[in-house]
């Protein structure tokens, strides 16, 4: 049984059809790139499947449990976690804050906190937050207001954060925009690092096409709301019809 | 960079060890108990400084249990980012709470103080499930109209119980034990330092508040506070029942709001109808944002300058007629160029001193 089975989904803004029939299956330990060209209906399928926006039809089944119907910090405690493309962290909370929050939710669920404990006394909590500092190389900037990271660091942070979650599925949303060579190569290592050493499922939504075809494991094509081909990369840059709605013919 | 050098008595001094023992809850205790016994002697009976401040014991007890009202109200504000402009709801409620107990059943100050607190408590929980759907201006307009529609009601179509605008009036506060009634100066050396009984209650209430606070603030509730304050979003997709720590920060600032609401009335006997009036709400925010959002003490040196300034300041002939253009002009300067208030002055103040004391900090 695949982890995540994305069945028959469609999505309306009246009268608008923003997915039309979308089935999308991902199996435990792959990295599945979501492509298309603007306007396709990604960020609409990532949105439906996190609980954002509640779909018109259809059924997202994870683990054998159904996600239509349930409120997103829910589905993110069931293990699917996410990173956005624009930071989305914590400013004013220093470094160590930012993960401690997600580490604390994590180990602790939204339910069995204590508003009159220390919370230095979690060792886990601690633990984990640490661990994760260290794999992402912010443990020196540890102590430092988020808001004072550079743009590189801030994107790190952000994708330390979504790990604190302890996710076993892992939506990333487009995390190497903006970003130099440099930064980028070091995120490419870390989504293929989180996939081998970790065996975090991904999916990951990305523009930059020489990304997607060096690490995906499947590659799944939207148009106009619709999948219109899937496949290993090297099958997708063969498909006529990705060729023509969204590769113009760029890869050879 | 560390300046440690020897305080005397074997032990080092260092910046860092201070910056450890200030966050401490022993600390905490230590320096609320201090200041609340030591600040009504300060205001109202020492040499000099009482005759400069013009303090007076009414002003001393109002000055606290304000402060008590503000620095539950920062959890809400300051911590969490939500503004209510609807307070005097929970702070009113809770006197009107505390007076239907002396006058129903049985006036103990400890029976009306605990019927306050729970009633504010209680009517929080109700409002909060439509209240806290709304963001921004909007939580804040709407707490206002619940706030306003409680002044409404009581001052007419519930007259009959709140007195309307008359207020309530003909209530018994009992002894607190063994005869002593709260109005009773303390013996000896407490009272010449902090007079009565009740200013006692207040202080005792006032330190129980500030080391409650402190430790809310230390616990996995103050951090999913400040992260529902800096983002919501991420919040929620990190797996926070955002909702429900919203509903925490809530109930909470309102249970203090009613711990004041509810001392007011055991000191004065009576409750009136202002209490509901908007100007309450308004009062305790610009209390707390003189003070300082983000800080523990900052409300309580905002209850302060708040209510000096007005209890004080117009005696005085010269700065009495500009105290409200005084106070405009400040919560503006506050709002546009220190949001750390008063307290943030403090903290930069001696930060400079340590920084030119060669701690680099």
């Amino acid at each position: 049984m695949s982890l995540l089975t994305v069945e028959d989904v469609t999505m309306e803004f009246g009268g608008l059809l923003a997915l039309e029939s979308v089935d999308v299956a991902i199996e435990q330990g792959e990295l599945v790139s979501l492509i298309g060209p603007n306007g396709a209906g990604k960020s609409t399928l990532i949105n439906v499947i996190t609980g954002m926006l509640e779909p018109s039809e259809g059924s997202i089944r994870y683990a054998g449990e159904e996600l239509v119907g349930m409120t997103p910090h829910e589905i993110v405690q069931l293990g699917i976690g996410r990173s956005f493309q624009t930071a989305e962290i914590f400013p004013e909370l220093t470094v160590k804050e930012n993960v401690n929050v997600a580490s604390l939710l994590s180990e602790h669920g939204s339910f069995s906190l204590n508003f009159l404990r220390r919370r230095d006394g979690y060792q886990a909590v601690k633990d984990r937050t640490r661990d994760i500092l260290e794999t992402l190389g912010l443990d020196d900037e540890a102590e430092l207001p988020a808001k004072s990271l550079p743009y590189g660091d801030t994107r790190r942070l952000e994708v330390a954060v979504g790990m604190a979650t302890d996710p076993e599925l892992m939506f990333m949303d487009e995390p190497t925009a903006g970003m130099s060579p440099g930064e980028t190569e070091m995120t490419t290592d870390l989504i293929e690092r989180m996939r081998d050493e970790w065996g975090i499922t991904i999916l990951l939504v990305e523009h930059d096409m020489d990304i997607v075809f060096d690490i995906s494991d499947r590659i799944v094509t939207l148009h106009q709301g619709s999948v219109i081909a899937r496949g290993t990369p090297s099958e997708i840059s063969a498909d006529p019809s990705v060729r023509s709605a969204y590769l113009g013919g760029e890869v050879s | 960079m560390s300046t440690d050098f020897d305080v005397g008595d074997g032990t080092t001094f260092s910046w860092e060890r201070w910056d450890r023992l200030k966050e401490s809850e022993l600390f905490v205790l230590a320096a609320a108990t201090g200041f609340v016994v030591l600040f009504p002697w300060l205001f109202v009976r020492a040499p000099v400084v009482s005759d400069l401040l013009l303090g007076y014991g009414t002003l001393a007890k109002s000055i606290i249990i304000w402060s008590i009202f503000a620095v539950g109200f920062n959890l809400l504000l300051g911590e969490t980012g939500l503004l209510s402009f609807g307070h005097a709801a929970f702070w009113g409620l809770a006197g009107y709470g505390a007076g239907w107990v002396a006058i129903y059943s049985y006036g103990h100050p400890l029976l009306m103080i605990l019927a306050g607190v729970v009633l504010a408590a209680a009517f929080a929980a109700v409002v909060a499930p439509v209240l806290l759907r709304l963001h921004t201006v909007y939580f804040a307009i709407v707490s206002l109209a619940f706030a306003q529609t409680l002044f409404w009601l009581s001052r007419e179509p519930f007259n009959q119980w709140t007195g309307g605008e008359n207020g309530l009036t003909r209530m018994e506060v009992e002894p607190l034990f063994g005869g002593v009634s709260v109005s009773e100066p303390l013996p000896g050396v407490l009272g010449t330092l902090m007079g009565s009984w009740m200013y006692l209650l207040i202080a005792v209430s006032f330190v129980l508040t500030i080391v409650a606070v402190h430790r809310i603030k230390k616990s996995p509730y103050g951090l999913m506070f400040k992260a529902i304050r800096e983002n919501e979003t991420r919040s929620t997709f990190i797996g926070m029942n955002v909702w429900r720590y919203k509903f925490a920060a809530f109930v909470m600032s309102a249970t203090v709001a009613g711990l004041a609401g509810a001392l007011l009335t055991v000191d004065t006997a009576f409750v009136g109808i202002r209490r509901l009036w908007w100007s309450a709400s308004g009062d305790v925010v610009v209390m707390t944002v003189i003070g300082g959002l983000r800080t523990l003490f900052g409300p309580v040196a905002g209850a302060f300058v708040y209510k000096w300034f007005g209890g004080v300041s117009d005696g005085i002939p010269q700065i009495g007629q500009f105290w409200l253009m005084t106070l405009a002009v400040v919560f503006a300067a506050i709002v546009w160029r220190y949001p750390d208030g008063i307290w943030g002055l403090f903290t930069r103040i001696g930060g400079l001193l340590r920084s030119l004391g060669g701690d680099r900090t």
